[in-house]
């Protein structure tokens, strides 16, 4: 029995052009050029699928997305469109879109995507219920959220604390492992708040000082913000000073006493925090400040049935900056080599992988042969590289140990090792 | 105290983020008693230094009881109260009285090999973890509520005060 489409563009040309393509492809295809109607449509009759355009006068495609998943979520969509920002294109997939084609299209990834796109609605649709945990089969939350998709428990659970935190009142801190991508969960939750009033400022190792972080903060208050929210990126990174200062901003005092618009700190830093407080990475001070309201950030293996997805929107990304002509996609197999990855360095080792596959131009379809390839070279490009990056780690570790075991007395450290204190506090850094 | 201050410090910590994730104090509440509890460290006064006993007593954003109730729903805890416990000297099980009062915790019996501890601290794992390895694992936890607890160490002070009396005497 021949599936069934339904087809909305606004731009008639386009809709018959693609009325053609699909109806020459065996389907049945229904083709209305107004998303009201399209919706009433969608009501009453049974799709397999849903092809629609996004700039129309009445109403945008993934506002008439939201409104027929409300209605039948089970129902897979693709979006066609002439140019979409890389954002939109985020939002879209976070919400559930199953393509996205930019015109021109290659008619040929657009039937091949429709099919596998039914072919996996149906499976999902005969699984059991509570069944195996599918790429589709995300956690509906009430609000945006991308820097997980959130189809995994860790990511969803997650995503819904930091929600219930939005409105902390001084401090927050995310604590995770190396390589998590804290910019864009901040950049999250700066989306909870729809009013223009929320600020967020971002400082990190390389540039934080009082003049820097002051200015920010009076440009925030300059632009009409009514509160200011200073992301302090890596603090394990920071220097004992900028720690000191970090101490002051949270707490709103020295030079941020007198800040005339309301302040708050995130502390993003990846690692145990126990561990750095034990090494005197983290003093007193920010230890205690950093307990008031600490979420843990999930590491990418705990969310595999996420990562499909943000490699996904990783590739609409680099396509984007590379100005491709179309978005590559990835064979169902290759996406399923990204969730049997461990991702030791998280987002930063996932963004260089896929990062690796579209330098090495992949072609429309992305095959597992390649993503192979690219988890190979993450992995070490060769057993030297491995084995010298492997020595490196556990160096700094030993070193660690040395300064826990010596009460963090950096000198009789460096003693122990035979080396200098520079020596030491570079590799502690 | 001083030689405890690294566990004071760990057990506030995770005992404060405990009570805001079982809901029974929230962030805000914390966020005060978390500066209070930093006065205190830096004043030296480490016996002082307590976010339970902020919440509970000085800003009042605790009630005891529910937390007493929540040991024993959800932590399946039993509860003792020590006032009408006979409680001896803790030299002979070689635990150092300062470290009872860092960590809010006394051992009032040891019986077969297990010791048995009393404790308003038992929702901060560093605290359960330090005994623990402490007495090598041979513990059964009992909840207490923090007047209880304070009058016990007194207690056990006293008879340490007497131990030392009759020690200079002889």
């Amino acid at each position: 029995m021949p599936h069934s489409v339904l087809i909305l563009d606004d731009d008639a040309d386009f809709n018959s052009l693609l009325t053609d393509i699909f109806e020459q492809a065996d389907y049945v295809v229904t083709s209305l050029t107004d998303p009201v109607e399209a919706v009433d449509v969608f009501r009453e009759t049974e799709y397999d699928l849903v092809v629609t355009d996004h700039k129309m006068p009445e109403m945008t495609g993934a506002e008439f997305m939201k409104v027929i998943k409300k209605i039948r979520p089970e129902v897979p969509v693709i979006m066609v469109s002439g140019y979409l920002e890389n954002d939109t294109i985020r939002e879209l997939i976070g919400e559930g879109v199953g393509g996205v084609f930019l015109k021109p299209l290659n008619i040929f990834s657009l039937l091949e995507r429709t099919s596998e796109l039914i072919e996996e609605a149906k499976k999902l649709s005969a699984a059991p219920e509570g069944g195996d945990e599918g790429e589709d089969a995300g956690v509906q939350l009430g609000f945006a959220f991308r820097s997980y998709p959130c189809k995994s428990g860790a990511s969803a659970s997650f995503a819904e604390r930091l929600h219930s935190l939005r409105n902390f009142k001084s401090t927050l801190s995310l604590i995770g492992e190396p390589g998590m991508h804290y910019r864009s969960i901040c950049e999250d939750i700066r989306g909870f708040y729809e009013t223009d009033a929320e600020h967020f400022i971002y400082l990190s190792a390389g540039s934080f000082d009082e003049a820097q972080a002051l200015a920010l903060v009076e440009a925030g208050q300059k632009g009409g913000a009514e509160r200011v929210t200073c992301v302090l990126l890596e603090l394990e990174t920071m220097s004992d000073a900028q720690k000191a200062l970090a101490t002051k901003l949270a707490k709103h005092e020295g030079p941020f006493e007198e800040v005339g618009v309301a302040l708050r700190t995130i502390f993003c830093i990846s690692g145990d925090l126990d561990s750095l407080f034990d090494e005197g990475l983290i003093d007193e001070n920010l230890y205690i400040l950093m307990g008031t309201a600490e979420v843990r950030v999930p590491p990418l293996r705990d969310c595999n049935v996420d990562v499909g997805v943000m490699a996904q929107q990783l590739v609409v990304e680099i396509a984007r900056e590379k100005s491709l002509a179309s978005v590559p996609r990835f064979e169902r197999s290759a996406r399923d080599l990204f969730r049997q990855h461990t991702w030791e360095r998280n987002y930063e080792e996932l963004r260089a992988a896929v990062r690796k596959i579209i330098e090495d131009n992949p072609g429309d379809v992305i095959t597992h042969a390649a993503v192979k390839s690219a988890l190979r070279v993450e992995e070490g490009a060769s057993p030297r590289t491995r084995f010298e990056s492997h020595l490196s780690s556990q160096q700094v570790d030993y070193i660690r140990a040395a300064s826990v075991l010596f009460g963090g007395d950096r000198s009789k450290t460096a003693s122990f090792f035979g080396t200098d204190v520079t020596a030491v506090e570079a590799k502690m850094k | 105290m001083q030689q405890h201050r690294a566990l004071i410090l760990r057990s506030n910590r995770f005992l404060g983020s405990a009570l805001v994730d079982k809901g029974l104090v929230a962030s805000a509440d914390l966020e005060s008693a978390n500066g209070k509890f930093m006065e205190a460290i830096q004043s030296a006064d480490l016996k002082r230094a307590s976010i339970l006993s902020t919440l509970l007593f000085e800003l009042k954003s605790l009630d005891e009881s529910r937390l007493l109730e929540y040991l024993v729903d959800e932590e399946r805890l039993g509860l003792v109260d020590l006032d009408f416990l006979e409680l001896d000297s803790l030299r002979p099980m070689n635990v150092d009285i300062s470290l009872c009062w860092a960590s809010s915790t006394v051992p009032f019996d040891h019986v077969e090999g297990t010791y048995m501890l009393a404790s308003c601290y038992y929702m901060s794992a560093p605290v359960v973890k330090h005994w623990e390895d402490l007495l090598d694992g041979r513990v059964l936890w009992y909840g207490t509520s923090t007047a209880s607890l304070s009058r016990a160490l007194e207690r056990i002070e006293e008879i340490h005060e007497t131990e030392d009396a009759a020690a200079e005497d002889e």
